[in-house]
């Protein structure tokens, strides 16, 4: 390898007709990061893993992932990675062993080289009792867990995770953050993560891109992102009869950093939100503002989100629920 | 009283109710077929294709019967009867005659499906019916076609019969020209005549029903992803899945045969070496049509589009060759197409394995034209097969 990137991504685009999925995406991983790819349902998340992972020919712009370009050499670099689409993909008629040694043959694996990757895979991702079963009789949380395993019996340089996550519980969602931090602990290996959901960004990415139609709207590190927001706490309020005098008011106000109203809701980013909370409501009484609801909370990456958007990924998702499956890619025929 | 007359409001609600779920069904279900094209323009082909298909490959006159006509004789009624089927051949086109000279090659050429019969004129026989000795012609039918043979052994005997009213003197007591028929083959009733067909049948579902297939229910499932991130190459995945496609419809059309060889009663007069060439038949065959299926349903991701093709190939590629009712009876175009249809190879290199136990170098042409058909699609389809989603 030339240098410590895992991946370079100069200019990337993919249109569908005249609408650009990813839109002139640029940006580096480095070798070993945990890199998370957030943002809401749609705002083209899984065209760009998949243009990474060879699947989707990039209309323009390059890619060079592990060690080759995408479109120049796609069979090298599919030797080097593993990806975990968004979509199940594990075969349900066969056991969760045969998923995995027919996939190490796919790598060109021998055979004791795949039953010790096996073992040791299945080991830990706590599937060993349930190997020789059928991935029908699997529940969502186990035959996810599978096809991480089984992605990584070749020993990827740099795994890929489309929304790892999506339709798990909470408790299955725990295990496979668990398994995640465990995997990075124990190999060199680069992760490329893409989520809709803050908390796992949070809690597992060393650098966080947050992407919104088609285009990186902010990176850096969690913490980076969230200091670059005013203040450190936020009080969202829903004021009745809000006016521009009220806004005004609130700016004026020592502890206050900045202001965002959207209807009648209003945020505001302060300092030490629990302490200042009773003199901002003191005020708001004395402005005429009536308060039906107030609520604190510690920023968060939807507040990075919110703060570069002015939208909440929540709202966005209701908006594109339409479009959860297959993340927006079109197939013809019949469907 | 008016309460008793009218009908219970919470019976109107309930059909209301019945009603609106009713009518959401159909439209659901109306919707979903709007919006697919393919079956719609399939469900309105389907039917016409049948009818020109089923139409044309049953029940037509046949023309243009390859005949070879020996004719030994350079006497006045040899060159009459040759004139007569020259009338035949120019009329009604039934046949159309290839003069040779030499016997042998006219009979080989029937067994290696060339000809459908020899017309064999002896050097004598405008000798014998001046001297009125029992002039004879002989007439070589490969019977394995029974309908055709049928067809050629009325059209010439009538074309004799033609010739002896004219020539011969009325009051002159007259030798009949004899037609001396030698059928080439062993009986073959329609019943057996069917068994190529049926493993031919046997062949294409099994090919229909594996191979490409299964790719299309992955796609379906959107377990493609999963080996097209892999370094498998196209022709790992396109040749993999016909092999097994192949494993597969082997063992189902060697069962068939040798079941429907039991039932119709069709002697294994040949033993192993038959079998073997059986057995080639059936493997080239079945490349064939797996490496067409390849190409066909490459691109396609839903099972319900398998469902149609499968119909309407089995009506292009089934009834126009020749398992069912001759080539020859087809219109031009059709005939035409049977000349690139597999299916009308396979028929008919089986045939001469099971009817005329003709060994592999007589159906080297077949087994040729699937080679060759098999090679060409398999290329097409590991071209056109799509290594991205």
């Amino acid at each position: 390898m030339q240098n410590n990137k895992a991946i370079t991504v100069t200019g990337i685009t993919k249109k569908y007709g005249s609408v650009a999925a990813v839109d002139n995406v640029s940006f580096s991983v480095d070798d070993g990061e945990f890199f998370g790819f957030l943002g809401p349902n749609g705002a083209g998340k899984t065209t760009l893993i998949r243009m990474l992972t060879t699947l989707l020919k990039p209309t323009s712009g390059t890619a060079i992932v592990a060690c080759c370009d995408v479109t120049k050499e796609p069979a090298s670099v599919r030797r080097e990675i593993g990806v975990v689409p968004q979509a199940m993909t594990s075969d349900l008629d066969l056991t969760g062993y045969e998923n995995m040694d027919i996939y190490g043959r796919f790598y060109g694996l021998g055979s004791r080289e795949r039953t010790q990757q096996t073992a040791y895979l299945l080991e830990t991702v706590g599937l060993t009792s349930r190997a020789h079963d059928l991935v029908a009789t699997y529940s969502g949380g186990m035959r996810r867990r599978l096809e991480i395993a089984r992605v990584l019996v070749h020993k990827p340089k740099i795994l890929f995770l489309d929304e790892p996550t999506i339709g798990l519980d909470p408790q299955s969602r725990h295990v496979v953050w668990n398994f995640l931090e465990q995997l990075m602990a124990d190999n060199a290996m680069t992760i490329f993560l893409s989520t809709h959901y803050m908390e796992e960004a949070e809690a597992l990415c060393d650098k966080v891109a947050i992407i919104d139609a088609g285009k990186i709207v902010v990176l850096g590190s969690p913490a980076d992102l969230k200091a670059q927001i005013p203040g450190n706490d936020i009080i969202s309020l829903l004021i009745d009869g809000l006016s521009d005098h009220i806004t005004a008011m609130l700016n004026g106000l020592p502890f206050v950093h900045q202001v965002k109203t959207e209807d009648n809701s209003i945020r505001v980013y302060v300092d030490s939100g629990a302490k200042n909370l009773p003199p901002l409501l003191d005020a708001l009484k004395e402005s005429g503002g009536k308060v039906l609801s107030a609520t604190i909370h510690e920023q968060s990456l939807e507040d990075v989100f919110i703060h570069h958007t002015g939208k909440s990924i929540r709202e966005e998702e209701a908006k594109k629920v339409s479009f959860l499956v297959g993340a927006g890619i079109p197939r013809k025929w019949g469907r | 009283m008016a309460a008793t007359r009218n009908p219970d409001p919470r019976i109107l609600r309930a059909i209301g109710v019945f009603m609106i779920r009713l009518l959401a069904v159909i439209e659901r279900d109306l919707k979903k077929f709007k919006r697919n094209p393919l079956v719609i323009a399939m469900s309105v082909v389907m039917p016409i294709v049948y009818l020109i298909i089923l139409g044309n490959s049953f029940q037509g006159k046949l023309v243009s019967l390859p005949v070879a006509l020996v004719n030994q004789d350079s006497g006045p009624y040899a060159k009459r009867v040759a004139e007569n089927l020259r009338a035949v051949e120019a009329g009604p086109g039934t046949f159309s005659l290839l003069a040779m000279k030499d016997q042998s090659q006219a009979l080989e050429g029937i067994k290696k499906g060339i000809y459908k019969a020899a017309v064999i004129i002896p050097p004598d026989f405008s000798k014998k019916v001046v001297l009125k000795s029992g002039p004879e012609i002989g007439l070589f039918l490969d019977n394995t076609d029974g309908i055709s043979s049928e067809n050629i052994r009325n059209i010439v005997n009538a074309a004799l019969r033609s010739m002896k009213t004219e020539y011969v003197p009325i009051r002159e007591k007259y030798e009949d020209v004899q037609l001396r028929e030698i059928d080439l083959y062993a009986k073959v009733d329609y019943y057996q005549s069917l068994v190529p067909g049926v493993v031919i049948m046997a062949i294409f579902l099994g090919t229909l029903t594996s191979g490409a297939f299964n790719l299309v229910m992955d796609r379906f499932l959107g377990i493609d992803e999963s080996y097209l991130l892999t370094p498998l190459s196209k022709s790992h995945i396109v040749g993999g899945l016909v092999i097994s496609g192949l494993s597969i419809t082997t063992i189902i059309a060697v069962f068939i045969f040798t079941v429907s060889m039991f039932i119709t009663g069709i002697p294994f007069s040949k033993g192993i070496e038959q079998c073997a060439s059986i057995f080639i038949i059936i493997v080239l065959t079945t490349l064939c049509l797996l490496s067409l299926m390849f190409v066909i349903l490459g691109r396609v991701d839903h099972p319900r589009i398998v469902g149609i093709l499968s119909g309407f190939l089995n009506v292009i590629l089934f009834f126009p060759s020749g398992a069912v009712y001759p080539i020859a009876s087809f219109p031009g175009w059709l005939r035409n197409f049977a000349k690139i249809n597999p299916e009308a190879y396979a028929v008919d290199a089986l045939k001469a394995i099971l009817f005329k136990n003709a060994n592999l170098t007589y159906i080297a042409g077949d087994i040729v034209f699937l080679l060759v058909f098999t090679g060409v699609m398999m290329t097409l389809a590991i071209l056109t097969f799509k290594r991205t989603i």
